[in-house]
């Protein structure tokens, strides 16, 4: 009974010491210690995002003509905009559109990428050269001028920034998933899953994507930076967020016209794309470190 | 060599050709009618046609797109709404401006780069290398319409040593390029990072260490120079990207470039300009990527031997 036990129990370890793709990511994740924290933050941010509007001291339209453009005080730790809203609640809950739209605008381009890939990557031939050939036509529009053509289209708006992101972040996913799906098309697994009848969905979406996964997952949270970077460049150039929304591009915006006299009206918008930015970048960069050490050199 | 040259040179021309058709097609891509679009809301039924008649709009598409490529061989890039003027007119004004940033920015970002990458390579695990490094990943995780008023508040406002705004002068380019420079300097700095330890792993700098070089001359007279092949690449392609990124920062400094044209136009909904400068930005882009896979191909033996 006893070494049926220790069979078991061994049986259930070497179960859960499988090493896949994730899980190695995983371990070796944990020990990059910068990039654990970026994640906490984000999370953090996640956090805010859901909650900041309920726990923020003032609402985010909440106008006091008698408080304008002043700096930090106790009763408003960022100061005040041009019209006496507190900064500090507009940039909380700022929070959740800036991450909204990076979110939303690269989950589009993954998996419109991705999906790309895969038929690019599995069928070769006409597919691929169709894909491959969207994929070169947007790389030849640097990013943000791509941005600014697709939102000169449709006009102005967050919903048509996160199309337009979501546009220029597809071909990076495009022609990683292709890369990774002509890689794992010849392996065994797959040959022994097409040789047991696997239709071509069940070999695409069981069998290869798993292992395009770690690098979709690195390139995601890279993209996710540069995303909302581009997304408040956007609402700063008045074509992303309209007023009131406190997107944070379009607070700096807003900050510029009183620089002189009130500093703090872009210093803390500023500070906060930057700081997310930052974090997102540190994560995607342990993340990368964590899939292949090599890459890190 | 030759052979690999002109595969990419006409490797090319599908690109160029899917670029303009996507370019020709943007304004029919708006809603509405472009006619209308044009003359503007207040324009009475007569005036509308009138346009339609005058820019072609009555004609079959594959006319219009004939003579809209036709025209573009004569560098016709059509008439700016908002100026009233040829908008190969604008463009030239503003073009060698945008070109000057986008150079001045290049120039010290690739310096510093290097240096920076070099610097954090060569002491990889040290504390020079975490501040190269972090020095790095804050500089592409800036937000460049943010350094440029952080910059402006301080050299400008503060010091009075350099001007807000405008064109003309070296110290007119001095807080745009550093602006516009920053994000591409940290890609270098990273890129030349990767590329030296790579080389640092070969034979032939153990073979300079035995000999008993000095390290100073290992690095930058071994080391330094075989890494800079494919740095040489990224700073290529960093360029296009400059050209992409000089809209944002043109238009924190009111700097008179192609970018702050962009802006412009897009503000007034001056089409045809829109039109003509994303078909610029693009162009560029691709002969700039063209050149670099050149330039990469003469620098890098192994492709000139295949």
């Amino acid at each position: 009974m006893a070494g049926k036990n220790t069979a078991g129990k061994q049986a259930l370890n070497e179960k859960t010491d499988i090493k896949t793709p994730v899980s190695e990511m995983i371990r070796k994740f944990k020990k990059q210690k910068n990039a654990v924290v970026a994640l906490f933050f984000i999370l953090f941010l996640v956090v805010i995002a859901f909650v900041g509007e309920y726990l923020v001291p003032f609402g985010i339209n909440e106008y006091d003509y008698n408080s304008i453009l002043q700096g930090p005080s106790a009763a408003h730790w960022f100061g005040t905009d041009e019209f006496g809203r507190d900064l500090f609640s507009r940039i909380v809950c700022g929070t959740r559109i800036s991450l909204a739209v990076g979110l939303s605008a690269v989950s589009v381009g993954a998996v419109c990428g991705t999906i790309l890939g895969l038929l690019a990557g599995y069928y070769r031939g006409i597919v691929d050269s169709i894909v491959m050939r969207i994929c070169d036509t947007l790389f030849a529009f640097p990013g943000i001028i791509l941005a600014i053509a697709i939102v000169a289209i449709l006009g102005s708006g967050m919903g048509n920034v996160v199309i337009a992101v979501a546009v220029f972040s597809t071909p990076t996913f495009a022609r990683l998933v292709r890369g990774r799906t002509m890689a794992l098309k010849n392996s065994v697994f797959v040959q022994a899953a097409r040789n047991l009848g696997a239709s071509d969905a069940r070999i695409l979406f069981y069998h290869i994507l798993p292992g395009a996964v770690p690098e979709i997952i690195v390139q995601f949270t890279m993209s996710v930076g540069t995303s909302i970077l581009t997304a408040s460049s956007l609402s700063f150039l008045g074509m992303g967020a309209q007023p009131p929304t406190p997107e944070w591009g379009l607070l700096l915006s807003n900050g510029r016209n009183y620089m002189l006299t009130s500093l703090h009206a872009t210093l803390f918008p500023g500070l906060a794309i930057f700081l997310t930015v930052l974090s997102f970048n540190i994560l995607g960069d342990g993340l990368r470190d964590a899939l292949d050490p090599k890459l890190s050199d | 060599m030759l052979r690999y040259s002109i595969k990419r040179i006409l490797g090319v021309i599908p690109t160029l050709i899917i670029v303009v058709t996507f370019v020709f097609f943007f304004v029919r891509l708006i809603p509405g009618d472009p006619a209308r679009l044009v003359a503007g809301e207040q324009a009475t039924l007569q005036d509308v046609e009138a346009v339609r008649e005058q820019l072609g709009l009555n004609k079959p598409i594959y006319v219009q797109y004939g003579r809209y490529v036709l025209g573009l061989l004569q560098g016709d890039l059509g008439m700016s709404l908002r100026t009233k003027r040829p908008v190969l007119t604008e463009v030239s004004a503003r073009y060698w401006n945008t070109m000057a940033l986008t150079l001045a920015s290049l120039a010290w970002s690739t310096v510093i780069g290097i240096f920076l990458g070099v610097w954090s390579g060569k002491n990889r695990g040290k504390w020079q290398d975490f501040t190269g490094m972090t020095l790095a990943v804050s500089g592409i995780s800036l937000p460049n319409f943010w350094v440029g008023f952080l910059l402006i508040m301080l050299f400008a406002v503060k010091l009075r040593w350099l001007p807000t705004t405008g064109a003309g002068s070296w110290k007119n380019l001095v807080l745009p390029s550093i602006t516009l420079g920053a994000h591409i300097a940290a890609i270098i700095a990273r890129f030349s990072r990767s590329s030296i330890i790579e080389v640092f792993k070969e034979d032939y700098i153990r073979t300079a260490r035995a000999k008993g070089l000095k390290e100073r001359t290992v690095t930058w007279g071994h080391a330094f120079r075989n890494s800079m092949i494919s740095v040489v690449t990224v700073v290529g392609l960093q360029f296009g990207f400059l050209l992409g990124g000089s809209v944002v920062t043109e238009a924190v400094f009111a700097y008179p470039g192609l970018g702050s044209l962009l802006i412009e136009s897009v503000n007034y909904r001056d089409y045809p300009a829109i039109q003509s400068l994303i078909l610029i930005f693009s162009l560029q882009f691709i002969i700039i990527n063209l050149i670099v896979d050149l330039l990469y191909a003469v620098l890098n033996p192994e492709i000139k031997l295949s």
